[in-house]
């Protein structure tokens, strides 16, 4: 199980709707329901609660609606925040929101040098002792020098080659030490290389399994919170001794976000030892039955 | 012109593929790296760093590059450009220590801000520099040449040499692409070069032909001449033995005592071209000789009728010499510098230390053709530093008639 996971930042979406378009989800025509969104929202909060987890929340703010998006808030490790800086000044307004918030609350602030642009927990998901960041859409690839610095972690970068998953959360999800839910599409070969190399049970999607935003979910323990479940996935989980809960936030993916984008974990504290990589259990489903599964696109089924 | 630039990568950069990601992208787009310098993280949370010279066929591809290779981190690296340091020479003759050596590449030095070429790349020179203000230049200067408070540039800083492709690899040079080989189409080769010699022509550069005596004892002097006459040779470099042999196959009918017509030694054929000489001497020079109608036919005569510079340049095993040979080493050297402005292909005929020499006055962008029995001449031009010298291994003679049915 992980040890983080228990403990998450999240905002009210008072505020909350599609007013700009910043990726390829966002339509300024598509209005959302505001009221739908608040149930939606407060499903995802009583689900997390019934999982074990405490919900801390942030001030919502007039004029910023992505504010509702608290993964993007910045890097947590500790007692260290690491602000976020926005490629789109369509959110940057939210960082001092994001800093002040943290300050209050007792957090050691740290910032990215002014030039690069980093989105936070959304582009940065730790496994075992290292941090996964994507990079290309929304973070840059110099940010991995100054974030491995400031949490003193081995920053793995991965470059993320498909726009409809331009955060790395919303193709990478760590199960526990050794699992994965992972969705190559969203990588490039050298990226996928790496999550192989890395992750000694991966729970491979298939691409339209991976645009379900299935990966974008939250784990407390063994429960897994998923804006979406594909079957076969489902039962991939189950198999593995985990519990499936769907909390549909279909209003907020019409602004590109699942249930993880509407959390930061507060619990997590980075550098952990690596899981082994030996004596990995054959997923059935996903390999060809020749030996380890490849993640590189045209060498898998998917 | 290739273009290059330093870059820098630094992070987790090797478990990551980042590094393998960087290398395969800038060989991906058709352009080379060479790492300058790798530090290893010695654990897993240590950073490495890399710095790599990448080149780039142009500007235009090189800016592409980087800007790609910019989204996986990689940061061109902005050098602080500070203007070239000069010391005066305290003697003549001498440069001041720590003088920068030249190069044959095309050169660059940075003075009061401003990159300026210089005017006449040349190998093992120092870099003086002249003028002031507009007429501030700056231009290479051998080492016997220098004069006490002249300013010379000292160490590499603001001073910058760039790369050439170099010949055989693509644009109009691109046949002969093997350095030198015995085994190429000669008939192909030699109309390719007398294409050269007519493009350089139309384009007003000069021609320059170095010749070895062989070239007389091949029997192809009289081709040459034919070249000389018609306006193809524009300068010409050889020795005391090349055009004694000229003279005397002229003169004589033979050439180092041999007949040129029969191939077989003349009785007391050895003394032939001694004899040469002593008349020549007894003339004055060449020109006399010629004016006079001692010599009225040849390579030196052609010279001398269509008013050809030549420079004979002596050597310790000389006969005679002829009274026109320089026997003064470095002035014999700058007699030759002074012919190379303009000069567009060179061809150096089976003479090896005369084409050595004259390869070590070459800026690298003069087309250098050289055409010898022995390979090994070839690849002493090369070793030398004139990289764009291309060799033709084959016999001087019939080279030389081919080029002449070629160009005349």
């Amino acid at each position: 199980m992980l040890d983080w996971g228990y403990k998450y930042l999240m905002c009210p979406p008072q505020h909350f709707g599609v007013l700009y378009e910043i990726n390829p989800w966002m339509h300024h025509e598509v209005q959302v329901d505001t009221e739908k969104a608040q149930a939606q929202w407060q499903f995802l909060v009583d689900t997390l609660q019934a999982a074990g987890a405490s919900i801390v929340l942030q001030e919502p703010a007039p004029g910023w609606p992505d504010l509702v998006f608290t993964a993007n808030a910045g890097i947590v490790s500790g007692d260290l925040f690491v602000a976020s800086r926005f490629r789109h000044p369509e959110r940057q307004g939210e960082t001092p929101l994001d800093i002040a918030w943290f300050r209050a609350h007792g957090y050691r602030i740290e910032m990215l040098p002014e030039d690069i642009g980093h989105e936070g927990a959304g582009d940065a998901l730790p496994f075992g002792d290292v941090l996964l960041s994507g990079y290309r859409f929304r973070s840059d690839m110099q940010a991995h020098t100054a974030i491995s610095h400031l949490v003193k972690t081995a920053v793995r970068p991965i470059e993320l080659v498909d726009d409809r998953l331009y955060h790395l959360d919303l193709s990478f999800c760590p199960l526990d030490e050794r699992r994965a839910i992972m969705a190559p599409l969203a990588w490039d070969v050298y990226g996928c290389k790496v999550m192989e190399q890395l992750v000694p049970e991966p729970l491979v999607l298939e691409a339209y399994e991976a645009l379900t935003f299935c990966a974008n979910s939250v784990v407390v323990g063994k429960l897994v919170v998923m804006p979406s479940c594909p079957p076969r996935v489902g039962r991939r989980l189950e198999s593995w001794g985990f519990s499936v809960v769907v909390c549909p936030v279909d209003e907020f993916l019409k602004a590109g976000g699942g249930c993880r984008c509407l959390t930061l974990a507060l619990d997590v504290t980075l550098g952990r030892k690596a899981p082994e990589k030996e004596n990995v259990s054959t997923d059935s489903d996903l390999s060809t039955g020749e030996g380890e599964v490849s993640l590189i696109q045209g060498e898998s089924d998917g | 012109m290739a273009a290059t630039a330093l870059v820098e990568l630094e992070g987790h950069i090797v478990d990551s593929l980042m590094l393998a990601k960087v290398l395969d992208i800038i060989l991906d787009v058709g352009a080379d790296y060479v790492v300058e310098e790798f530090r290893l993280g010695k654990t897993q949370q240590d950073m490495s760093f890399v710095r790599v010279q990448v080149t780039a066929k142009n500007d235009h591809a090189l800016d592409a590059l980087l800007e790609e290779l910019q989204v996986h981190g990689v940061n061109r690296l902005v050098l602080v450009e500070t203007d070239a340091v000069t010391l005066p020479a305290s003697q003549d003759g001498v440069f001041p220590s720590g003088f920068c050596v030249t190069t044959n590449l095309v050169t660059e030095v940075r003075l009061g801000g401003v990159w300026r070429s210089v005017s006449n790349p040349e190998m093992d020179c120092g870099l003086r520099v002249v003028g002031e203000g507009e007429g501030l230049r700056v231009d290479t200067v051998p080492m016997h040449r220098v004069m006490k408070g002249e300013q010379i540039v000292v160490g590499n800083t603001g001073v910058r040499v760039s790369s050439v492709i170099l010949p055989g690899r693509g644009g109009h040079f691109a046949f002969m692409n093997s350095e030198v080989s015995p085994e190429k189409p000669k008939g192909l080769l030699v109309r390719r070069v007398a294409e050269r010699i007519r493009f350089a022509r139309e384009n007003g550069q000069k021609i320059l032909v170095v010749a070895g005596p062989s070239v007389v004892h091949t029997g192809a002097a009289p081709e040459l001449a034919r070249l000389v006459g018609e306006g193809w040779v524009d300068v010409l470099f050889a020795g005391n033995g090349f055009a004694t042999h000229d003279m005397e196959a002229n003169v004589m009918g033979t050439s180092l005592g041999v007949s040129v017509m029969q191939g077989t030694p003349i009785e007391g054929g050895h003394s032939n071209h001694l004899r040469v000489i002593n008349e020549i001497r007894r003339c004055g020079s060449i020109m006399a000789a010629v004016e006079n109608g001692y010599v009225n036919g040849g390579v030196m005569y052609e010279c001398v009728q269509k008013a050809v510079p030549f420079v004979l340049a002596g050597s310790i095993r000389d006969d005679g010499p002829l009274p026109d040979v320089v026997t003064d080493m470095p002035e014999a050297v700058d007699r030759m510098r002074g012919h190379l402005e303009g000069v567009g292909v060179a061809l150096m005929l089976a003479s090896t230390l005369h084409a050595i020499a004259t390869g070590n006055l070459l800026p690298v962008w003069v087309e250098t053709y050289c055409v010898d029995i022995n390979q090994s001449v070839v690849t002493k031009l090369s070793d030398r530093g004139s990289h764009q010298a291309l060799g033709i291994v084959t016999d001087v003679g019939l080279f030389v008639r081919e080029l002449a049915a070629c160009l005349c």
